[in-house]
């Protein structure tokens, strides 16, 4: 019996994981209006500058990351085997270059915080004040 | 030319090493084993004996920014049905003139088919070998250039691609190797696609030579025109500088857990001895989770045209009224029949199924297996041939 409690909060948990939450960021002094489309564009490759015309840099994080693919999922809506064949079809093409890989969420912010072209995710709830949360999904 | 490669590829690296520009190092790799079913028979370079070599591959991609919005990419790639020599597959220089519009040259790939541009990277398709019917050319890159056009068509992705350049190669047109050459190659490439639907439209022109001299019969049966003088029906046998086009319709649907493929492609080599091509493939898949099984069915018909036939005359005339008839020396047997049926020898006809099972079992890595049997309409005989294997990228 303690093993099904076991099993249950185990099940839980990972439940609550995988629904933690995803804050889309950039720079605080990004003004510039982004929606749910625009990030997905931009992390996809098929757009490269933000609004005000200024160069937009996406940041994804490694594979391993449960935040890495519960964004796939949520906002680009590709598993990460679809999106790794999305991207190889780019590369060896040379038609495109996925996006930089930070390791963790505390890398996305403290270089979304020093460069105002970078787009980053996290975990939601891990932003601070160096950076401004644009979108949660 | 390979040379130029080599300059360019050790360019690259150089300027990595003098930490002038990042270079990204990306590649790509199959290990696939394969054998027809039955005995004796051979499909696609397989035979009954099980096979390693033949569908593996191992290819490694540089790229590089250098400034300015230029960029440098090549690819070496060594293929098993080549003792794994590495060749350069594609090398070339890409300067984006704007966000949406670039233009490349050097070695590139022939945008013939839909999955053209990534080939050798099966990872990314869901076949363990694109369906041959129509993936049937056996060269796929030229040297010249290519500019590319992308854009948004109110909710639509629009890509134009028009290409300029030539290719010098070894065809497998009547042998495996007949060494030939196309120039002043042109097309265009159109792609339009959104979240779910593509379709894409291609076509191009050439001017195509190829060397005959591999098979004795052509070569004999070209002599023995010119000997009477029929130049005309000579260079309708022949592959000189004659006009050629290729033209390739296709359309993909992605929605929900369902994928589907088709693409038609014809071409022809006009006033040549080789047939016009005309082949199809129509696809069905469905993903679930990791596993994606598919059903594919293809369709190829080459055919001389009937006005082909029949051109070379029997007789001549000679001197005194006599008339001549035009045969093989030292005997009776007519040059207009052996020209019919070197025509009629090109005429090809057969469906193929095919069943695919594909597993993501890692995110970098596939496993498939595929079942095809080939039904060849004009003599009867079915062959069957299993293939399995996994490709990677990194």
């Amino acid at each position: 019996m303690k093993n099904v409690i076991f099993l249950m909060a185990l099940l839980l948990i990972s439940s609550f994981a995988a629904n933690a939450g995803v804050d889309v960021i950039v720079h605080p002094s990004n003004a510039n209006a982004i929606d749910a489309d625009q990030i997905k564009k931009i992390f996809i490759g098929k757009a490269k500058s933000f609004a005000d015309g200024s160069k937009a840099l996406p940041l994804t994080q490694g594979d391993g990351n449960a935040v890495t693919s519960e964004f796939n999922e949520k906002v680009l809506k590709k598993s990460s085997s679809q999106l790794k064949a999305y991207w190889s079809k780019l590369v060896f093409t040379g038609k495109g270059t996925p996006p930089k890989e930070a390791s963790s969420d505390a890398e996305v912010l403290s270089l979304v915080a020093s460069n105002p072209n970078l787009i980053g995710f996290v975990k939601q709830g891990s932003a601070d004040s160096s950076v401004k949360v644009i979108q949660s999904f | 030319m390979k040379k130029v490669y080599l300059i360019l590829f050790t360019c690259m690296l150089f300027i990595s090493f003098l930490g002038h520009a990042e270079v990204r190092i990306n590649g790509f790799a199959s290990i696939y084993g394969g054998k027809t079913l039955d005995e004796g028979e051979s499909l696609y370079g397989y035979s009954d004996e099980i096979d390693w070599q033949n569908g593996s591959l191992f290819a490694i991609q540089l790229s590089s920014d250098l400034s300015e919005g230029l960029s440098a990419t090549a690819q070496v790639l060594a293929r098993g049905n080549n003792d794994f020599n590495a060749e350069f597959e594609w090398a070339y220089l890409t300067y984006s003139i704007s966000e949406n519009s670039q233009i490349s040259t050097g070695k590139l790939r022939i945008p013939f088919y839909r999955y053209s541009d990534f080939l050798d990277v099966g990872y990314a398709y869901r076949w363990a070998k694109p369906p041959q019917s129509v993936y049937n050319l056996n060269f796929s890159t030229y040297e010249g250039v290519s500019y590319l056009h992308t854009s948004y068509i109110s909710e639509w992705d629009s890509s134009l691609q028009v290409l300029y350049g030539a290719v010098d190669t070894e065809f497998s047109a009547i042998t495996d190797s007949d060494r030939g050459q196309l120039k002043d190659t042109f097309g265009f490439n159109w792609t339009l696609s959104n979240d779910w639907f593509m379709t894409r439209v291609a076509y191009l022109v050439t001017e195509a030579t190829i060397d005959l001299s591999g098979s004795a019969d052509l070569s004999a049966l070209i002599g023995g025109l010119q000997a009477y003088g029929l130049t005309e029906q000579r260079s309708n046998i022949e592959v000189i500088e004659d006009d050629a086009y290729f033209a390739a319709i296709g359309i993909g649907i992605n929605h929900e857990n369902i994928i589907f493929d088709a693409e038609y492609t014809e071409f022809e080599i006009d006033n040549s001895i080789f047939a016009k091509q005309q082949q199809y493939y129509v696809s069905i898949g469905y993903q679930f989770d990791s596993i994606t099984l598919s059903l594919t069915y293809e369709n190829n018909d080459d055919e001389n045209s009937r006005d082909q036939f029949n051109q070379v005359p029997r007789v001549i005339p000679g001197p005194n009224g006599i008339e001549i008839p035009i045969v093989v020396p030292n005997s009776n047997i007519y040059l207009q029949d052996v020209t019919n049926s070197a025509l009629a020898s090109q005429r090809a006809s057969s469906d193929t199924y095919s069943l695919t099972v594909k597993y993501d079992f890692h995110t970098s890595a596939t496993f498939k297996a595929q079942l095809t049997k080939l039904e060849d309409d004009l003599t009867g005989v079915n062959t069957g041939l299993l293939l399995f294997g996994v490709d990677l990228v990194f």
